[in-house]
């Protein structure tokens, strides 16, 4: 009977142990899910102002590593050629016309509305976040994330995750003061193909920007190996050329 | 001073029923109002937005109204103008269209650039200018290198409103620091490596360019190789160049930036130059010259910061060390003074003439030594998305003239861009700012790409 309690205490200890320790290794799964680590990808903007105006954005990018992501945009031609460059937390955009990089913020927006350059840039969650909590639910985990560095767009997020597939529904954007700054909702699962499957489309709406929408919908993400040299000033200008 | 009054009234009743309407709009608009669904949405590309064709070709085309106010007591208007000129006023239109052409065949890109700007004046009537900014042959072997040769504009520096060590392109205009430049012809490498450890990335950018009779003639009455380079690299998240600019007609320069972000919301950054041998022309109130031959330095230290409101700052310190002292520039606005008061006396215009010899030293834009440049921007103010209000000042720290433009930047449509303007200026009598030809300006434009 000792041993059966013993047995039991110890599974039950080992198991509430690596719980404890899952939060990170979670997020790093869903961030894998989401994407590879280095990849390639079409995305489209769609800005939805209050009386039903659109606005809309294409941009290519390209991902290596947890940290570095840099993207061209396609369309409309006011913005063609526009790039930016995100290496961890540094933030770069390129606009033809000034025809040199100017370091941006995580806050600022490159195409105005509610999406801001962070989630335009997103990087590896599990680069930026600490999971510092994790709760189970009826369909999954809540992971609620601290940021390792002070003063980024959304000081905590709380992700909620589907378990069967472990991939987020929905992620909610803390500012420093407790503030909900944007929800994120993950929809439509695709298969891109090569294992990769994916939300293909997020929307998002904020309490700051009552009535307006906003989507990222994802189209032809692919596996790419990709040399380091992309991810630097110099290359901003030639990014459309690796399409 | 009335005018500039009536200026100002217009921006605030612009501003406030633009306000007023914008608000009433939001609160007109509650989400449940909101009927576009992921269903109502286009969520499929266009085929040809991902399918990337060789080439590609994009235009933009603005149409900008500009009005000057002339202030008639200054002396550079009375320089330019002596009493020949009436009006209180002057309207100009500009028709100003740039197409931009790229085509793709492997590792081998051409790109062109080219201007056609079409103005009528009271002055000149129907004018017209067209030029190539840029068209140049790209040739890129690997991710490492790359090989560019024509004409390209080489933007060096981290200020936003000064480049003291842009050394291969044209001056930026102060009105105007995003505005695309015309390039020099140069032949022009960029090798970058990226590397493990506490550099992570350096990138290397020889320029050659020559000057003769045909190309850059306006860089030297002498044919020669310009030639320099800069050197970047990216090093505790801090971007770092060092630049050199070696001729035989222009100064040798050398030169030095950085930028940095001290928070995701707080950048600082800094840029500064030598000028070896730089000679500097000085006429005193009689129009005597002398000139003086020294080191230049010149630099400038500037942060951008973007607060919890969205509003963008950009404050940059500008040392221009080419410049001119307080008195210097007073003694070269006596002479005009001088000058204009002999031309009413005698009709002579030979003072009035030596003066404008030196106007390309003094009448340039940051004449004197000593800036400060604020630029604050307001992004989507009233809730109204692609509306960006901003105002910007320059001081000029040694004569305590200044320029203010506040200005709006409102995108309603896509691909088409508003923008109004207000450039007025302050200063006492002989300051570079207090004697300038136009007292205010205000510019209207519309702007569309396709």
């Amino acid at each position: 009977m000792k041993k059966i309690f013993l047995i039991t205490w110890l599974c039950l200890f080992s198991a509430m142990t690596a719980f404890a320790l899952d939060g990170n290794e979670i997020l790093k799964q869903v961030d894998r899910n989401l994407n590879p680590e280095s990849f390639e990808m079409y995305r489209k903007l769609i800005n939805i102002e209050p009386d039903g105006t659109k606005k809309e954005f294409v941009m290519f990018s390209l991902k290596k590593g947890k940290d570095k992501i840099a993207s061209v945009f396609l369309s409309p031609a006011s913005e063609k050629g526009r790039s930016t460059l995100r290496i961890a937390d540094n933030m770069w955009l390129y606009i033809p016309n000034v025809g040199k990089p100017i370091r941006i913020t995580s806050l600022q927006s490159v195409t105005g509305g509610v999406f801001n350059n962070s989630d335009i840039m997103r990087v590896d969650y599990s680069a930026e976040y600490n999971c510092e909590k994790i709760e189970t639910t009826d369909i999954g985990y809540t992971l609620y994330l601290k940021a390792k560095l002070k003063n980024v767009a959304y000081e905590t997020v709380t992700m909620f995750i589907d378990s069967a597939q472990l991939l987020p529904n929905k992620i909610e954007c803390y500012a420093a003061s407790g503030m909900l700054i944007k929800n994120l909702y993950f929809k439509k699962i695709k298969n891109f193909g090569n294992d990769i499957i994916r939300p293909s489309i997020i929307e998002t709406d904020s309490p700051l920007y009552k009535g307006y929408k906003s989507y990222i919908v994802f189209a032809n993400v692919k596996k790419k190996e990709l040399a380091d040299e992309i991810f630097s000033l110099n290359y901003m200008s030639k990014i459309d050329g690796l399409r | 001073m009335r005018q500039v009054f009536v200026i100002l009234t217009i921006w605030f009743v612009t501003i406030f029923f633009n306000g007023l309407a914008f608000s009433e709009n939001i609160l007109e608009n509650t989400p449940e109002d909101i009927n576009v669904g992921l269903d109502d949405l286009d969520l499929d590309f266009k085929i040809e937005e991902i399918e990337k064709k060789p080439y590609s070709i994009n235009v933009d085309i603005e149409t900008k109204e500009t009005l000057r106010i002339f202030n008639r007591d200054a002396l550079l208007f009375k320089q330019k103008y002596l009493d020949n000129k009436k009006e209180d006023t002057a309207w100009q239109t500009d028709l100003d269209l740039t197409i931009e052409g790229q085509y793709q065949k492997d590792s081998i890109k051409l790109y062109g650039r080219f201007n056609g700007l079409f103005y009528y004046n009271d002055d000149e009537k129907w004018e017209s200018e067209k030029k190539a900014e840029e068209a140049y042959i790209s040739f890129q072997p690997s991710f490492l290198w790359a090989f560019d040769a024509g004409k390209k504009v080489h933007k060096w520096g981290k200020g936003y409103a000064f480049s003291p060590s842009a050394f291969f392109a044209r001056p930026k205009d102060l009105d105007n620091p995003d505005a695309t430049l015309e390039g020099y012809y140069s032949l022009s490498a960029d090798y970058i490596k990226s590397m493990k450890g506490f550099i992570k990335t350096i990138a290397i950018t020889p320029v050659l360019m020559p000057v003769n009779r045909d190309i850059n003639q306006e860089l030297g009455p002498e044919d020669e190789l310009i030639w320099g380079g800069k050197f970047y690299f990216f090093t505790f998240d801090t971007d770092i160049d060092f630049m050199f600019l070696i001729s035989d007609n222009l100064n040798n320069r050398f030169g030095i930036d950085f930028s940095k972000n001290l928070s995701p919301s707080f950048e600082i950054h800094g840029d500064a130059a030598l000028i070896d041998g730089y000679q500097q022309y000085i006429i005193d109130e009689l129009g005597n010259i002398s000139g003086s031959e020294y080191t230049a330095f010149n630099f400038l230290l500037g942060l951008r910061y973007l607060s919890t409101l969205e509003t963008t700052y950009i404050l940059e310190y500008y040392r221009n060390g080419q410049g001119y002292s307080n008195l210097e520039y007073e003694n070269y606005l006596t002479f005009i003074e001088r000058g204009y008061n002999q031309y009413l006396n005698t009709s002579s215009k030979t003072a009035i003439l030596k003066s404008k010899t030196y106007a390309a030293y003094y009448n340039q834009q940051a004449a004197m030594r000593d800036y400060l440049y604020l630029k604050i921007s307001q992004k989507d103010p009233f809730g109204i998305l692609y509306f960006v209000p901003a105002i910007t000042f320059i001081y000029n720290l040694n004569d305590q003239s200044a320029s203010i433009t506040p200005q709006i930047t409102y995108s309603p449509l896509t691909n088409l861009t508003l923008d109004l303007k207000t450039r007025l200026l302050f200063g006492a009598g002989k300051t570079e700012y207090g004697e300038k030809i136009n007292m205010a300006k205000i510019v209207l434009s519309l702007k569309y790409y396709f």
